[in-house]
């Protein structure tokens, strides 16, 4: 009769650990393999694979395993993601692909945070990285302050332009909120282009990372093994990304997450019942854009080199279609979707050329046919917590 | 009458709202008694649920004063009433159907529950202990319904028929210990059964909280009959007339009020 | 103070393409509360038809004015059918979705469109030259000087934002198009045919589109694949600013932007680079300061 002798069935743990295998093994594949044969196959085999999994429930046996096992989780995805680095140790072209999606990745949880959960629209995460990516960089021209703390301000410094844009954002909903965003977006561009002090269209140079004394140009020598330099930054989006994750998950499994959810879904209701609107739009907006800011700023140090050409709006909206590829509001869908969306166009030679075509053409694909993305969002069950 | 005893919870005095010309509300004095029920009836267009949505500050009002429990309560925001002990549902359902029946009762206490990140983020433990808390006395406050609904607590509010919808929304409201709780319509939408068995639930809940204040606008006079104390029958934003439901039925303004208008 | 003159021909021209632009947006949110972001590259798709037909009319050894014509008309369909089947096969599926996947989805189509002209259009990448097609020359007024071409090209703007706003305001199908706008249910009762009013409305407003693209390639004489994608964004910058539905604040906001830009490059010459950022800057005060538009309370989101 007690609520707690209502014990929830167990699931299989199985499941989890032959998908954690599998994603591993295909992420490797798909990184590794350069014949373009092949690496149809590749793919022809993982989409199959992806889409008898989902059909015959194994999707939703390895949800449940996850949620009921977080801790074995984490445990097997860093196990993963060490073979996955292992395998790849000396593939630079692949480190920094597999980088670059890690650091889309955890952009789009912002915006997850941002449009997923408390729905704001926001055009211009692009331009939002891009203030991350030119802090680090005039803040390396000064030199002085230790990388870390140049990161943070990356972050840091996308939070303030944003809160210069809080007030149309908080005053304006919908399309005309849509707006606002966009127009700062493709205004930081026109900014940077014409601006001289900033490099202009030819952006400007900055040195790698150097965290705590250890300079990420250095190949990494352990157990006489080389890893190629370019590991310490899989290493360290890695995890930035794992922080992200958790952050994200343990904010939308709280009142935090709940009442973002309300805010989103329904104003009156929640301003009724007492919640301020302002302050919770604030809260997702700077916790979004300091992800943003933060990521840009490690890949400008990434790749040693930034210009506004990497940062427009066009970059703005392939990352609001990752968020929505994913399942909008779903953040384990942005891996996934990261995935598709920057690694498919580098491998796949013939799509290079058209990659943004391919981009069009994946979301109308996905919005007309699937418009809860690759995994849809599930209800909150906050049982976990409220019955142990 | 004796608006001014201490006895009086809400007090609106010359409360006007305005939609440009329009004068949804038109100098209205209405005192709400500790402990009472009070109907506000009236044709449609009258300005009940204007009411509702002036006090609970969702419009705000054009003239005139409203008071909560002796404070001035007009110029407050509405994210600000709800502290003031005061609490409503809405006349077209308003949970958010995406989320669990948990999370939406879980707003109803909204203010009672720590917000702080720190909080909800790094000290799971506490955070625990607390979605406990509100799901017992979730659980508790729907089990009053004696239905199934205390099973449901963590269904999406969207798989809910619509009596059981209007029920977890009345957990809701009542969730939060408020000392007025407003009711919109509870009948719109339900069968006439339904409306029955949803009224005699209100007033068991309201038996076992003892003596919670309520407003309730309604269109169903059999509703109104059974369950107020007092009513207040509005036309065109303005009050006609005030008594027990039986005297106000029988008064000829309000009688020509009503078939005035149809 | 020669400049003045010049200064005031350039925005009013800007102004003219930016109003067309505006006013489709404000046309497709009207009637369905749709934001069709891939108007401004329906617009570069009728440039481009419009250059491909007067290569073809200029291989079949008609006279100039006759390539005119020709280009005017191939644009003009092109684009109307172009936009008729976004509508049709793209937009009318996904109605009763969340607004941001709309907004999203003819991002999107836009994307497309820009790039395939990118891609397949010979040479897409650089910029077309655009055939003078109308009388060059102009004439002094004081120390002034204006382009024929310009004024004409004016004129035969400021006169299809009469013909449309005609359309809307006094034709059957314009009434057809405001029942609909109005309250699809209760228009469909009335018998009002919903599944062919909606492409033509579209097709309407895509020819605006068309007619823009070819003003803006004659005034220029040059046209390129991207362009559509600012024109885009300033469109519905104006049409937002005008408060979304409003054709007259459509039209308001688009002269408004182009007098801000103009203001810029006249007043600071050394900024000149910097005048859509201004301009921005501006528009987002405004809409900060009139979250609704400066002329209609209509919301963007029903409740």
């Amino acid at each position: 009769m007690t609520p707690t002798s209502r014990t929830l069935a167990r699931g299989p743990v199985w499941p989890l650990f032959v998908a954690v295998a599998f994603a591993a093994v295909a992420l490797t594949a798909l990184v590794l393999i350069e014949n373009q044969k092949l690496l149809g196959a590749a793919l022809a085999i993982t989409a199959a694979v992806c889409f008898c999994a989902a059909r015959f429930g194994g999707v939703a046996a390895t949800e449940v395993a996850a949620s009921e096992n977080p801790w074995l989780l984490r445990g097997l995805l860093t196990l993963a993601s060490l073979a996955v680095i292992f395998v790849l140790r000396d593939d630079n072209f692949g480190l920094l692909m597999l980088a670059t999606v890690l650091i889309y990745a955890t952009i789009c949880l912002g915006l997850t945070v941002q449009m997923g959960y408390a729905g704001l629209t926001n055009f211009a995460a692009a331009a939002f990285a891009g203030t991350g990516g030119y802090t680090a960089a005039m803040l390396g021209q000064q030199g002085g302050l230790p990388d870390a703390l140049v990161l943070v301000c990356g972050g840091l410094v996308a939070v303030f332009i944003g809160s210069l844009l809080i007030l149309p954002v908080l005053r304006t909903r919908g399309h005309y909120g849509a707006l606002t965003t966009m127009a700062f977006g493709v205004m930081f561009n026109v900014f940077l282009d014409a601006n001289d002090f900033f490099g202009g269209p030819q952006g400007l140079k900055l040195p790698g990372i150097n965290l705590f004394g250890w300079d990420f140009t250095n190949d990494i020598h352990i157990f006489g093994l080389v890893l190629s330099s370019y590991v310490n930054y899989v290493i360290l989006t890695g995890i930035l990304t794992a922080l992200a994750m958790i952050f994200v998950g343990l904010l939308d499994r709280s009142w935090v997450g709940v009442w973002f959810d309300v805010v989103r879904l329904d104003e009156t209701a929640a301003s009724v019942f007492g919640l301020k609107i302002a302050y919770w739009k604030v809260l997702a907006f700077t916790l979004g854009n300091f992800l943003a800011g933060l990521m840009g700023a490690v890949y400008a140090k990434m790749t040693g080199f930034i210009a506004p050409a990497n940062f427009t709006f066009g970059d703005s909206l392939v990352m609001v279609s990752i968020v929505i590829l994913g399942g909008i509001g779903n953040r384990w869908g942005v891996l996934p979707a990261a995935l598709i969306v920057v690694l498919l166009p580098e491998k796949l030679q013939f799509i290079q050329e058209y990659r943004l075509i391919f981009y069009a053409v994946l979301v109308i694909a996905i919005l007309t046919m699937r418009p809860d993305g690759l995994v849809a969002r599930r209800v909150r069950k906050l049982h976990t917590e409220a019955s142990a | 009458m004796t608006s001014l005893s201490n006895d009086v919870l809400l007090e609106s005095r010359g409360l006007t709202v305005r939609f440009g010309g329009l004068f949804a509300l038109n100098e209205l004095n209405i005192d709400v008694r500790n402990g009472e029920v009070l109907g506000l009836i009236g044709p449609n267009g009258s300005g009940k649920t204007t009411f509702l949505n002036v006090i609970s500050g969702v419009y705000s009002a054009s003239a005139g004063k409203i008071s909560l429990g002796g404070i001035d309560i007009t110029r407050e925001k509405a994210h600000n009433i709800s502290s003031y002990g005061l609490s409503r549902t809405f006349q077209r359902s308003r949970l958010c159907l995406s989320l669990s029946v948990f999370d939406n009762i879980a707003l109803g206490a909204q203010r009672t529950l720590n917000n702080g990140l720190w909080h909800n983020v790094v000290q799971r433990k506490a955070f625990a202990a607390e979605a406990r808390k509100i799901a017992e006395e979730a659980r508790e406050l729907l089990g009053v319904f004696n239905t199934a609904l205390p099973d449901k607590l963590f269904d999406p509010a969207i798989s809910l028929g619509m009596i059981d919808r209007r029920r977890v929304e009345i957990c809701r409201a009542l969730i939060g210990k408020p000392k007025l709780v407003l009711l919109d319509e509870p009948s719109a939408g339900m069968t006439h059964d339904e409306t029955d068995q949803v009224v005699d639930e209100i007033l068991g809940i309201r038996k076992s909280l003892g003596g919670l204040t309520i407003i309730i606008v309604e269109h169903e006079m059999g509703l109104i009959e059974r369950v107020t104390d007092r009513c207040v029958v509005l036309n065109y934003g303005k009050k006609i007339c005030e008594g027990k439901f039986r005297d106000v039925a029988a008064d000829p303004v309000v009688r020509e009020a009503y078939l005035g208008q149809a | 103070m020669g400049m003045i003159g010049q200064h005031l021909l350039n925005g009013l021209m800007q102004g003219t393409i930016y109003g067309l632009v505006a006013m489709g947006f404000t046309i497709f949110f009207g009637v369905m509360n749709v934001i069709k972001f891939s108007h401004g590259d329906v617009l570069t798709l009728g440039a481009f038809g419009g250059l491909v037909a007067v290569w073809a009319a200029n291989a079949l050894g008609l006279s100039v004015p006759l390539q005119f014509i020709v280009a005017l008309c191939v644009a003009m369909a092109l684009t109307a059918v172009v936009g008729a089947g976004i509508s049709h096969f793209l937009i009318m599926p996904l109605r009763n979705a969340p607004p941001l996947n709309m907004l999203l989805m003819t991002m999107m189509v836009g994307t497309a469109i820009r790039e395939a002209i990118r891609l397949f259009f010979p040479n897409g990448t650089n910029p077309q030259r655009f055939p003078e097609l109308l009388p060059a020359g102009g004439f002094n007024i004081g120390p002034s000087f204006f382009r024929t071409d310009a004024i004409i090209l004016i004129i035969a703007g400021a006169a299809s934002i009469g013909a449309v706003y005609w359309i809307i305001n006094h034709s059957k199908f314009g009434l057809a198009m405001r029942a609909v706008a109005e309250d699809t249910e209760t228009a469909r009762v009335m018998g009002i045919n919903f599944g062919r009013i909606i492409p033509l409305t579209f097709a309407l407003g895509s020819i605006t589109a068309g007619f823009a693209g070819m003003i803006y390639a004659l005034y220029y004489s040059e046209i390129n694949y991207s362009m559509g994608l600012l024109l885009a964004v300033i469109g519905f910058t104006a049409a937002i600013v005008g408060g979304l539905g409003n054709i007259w604040g459509a039209i308001i906001g688009g002269y408004l932007f182009a007098g801000l830009q103009t203001f810029v490059v006249a007043a600071m010459p050394s900024m000149s680079d910097y005048k859509n950022v201004f301009a921005f800057v501006l528009i987002i005060v405004l809409i900060t300061w009139r979250p609704t538009g400066l002329l209609a309370e209509r919301g963007s989101e029903r409740v």
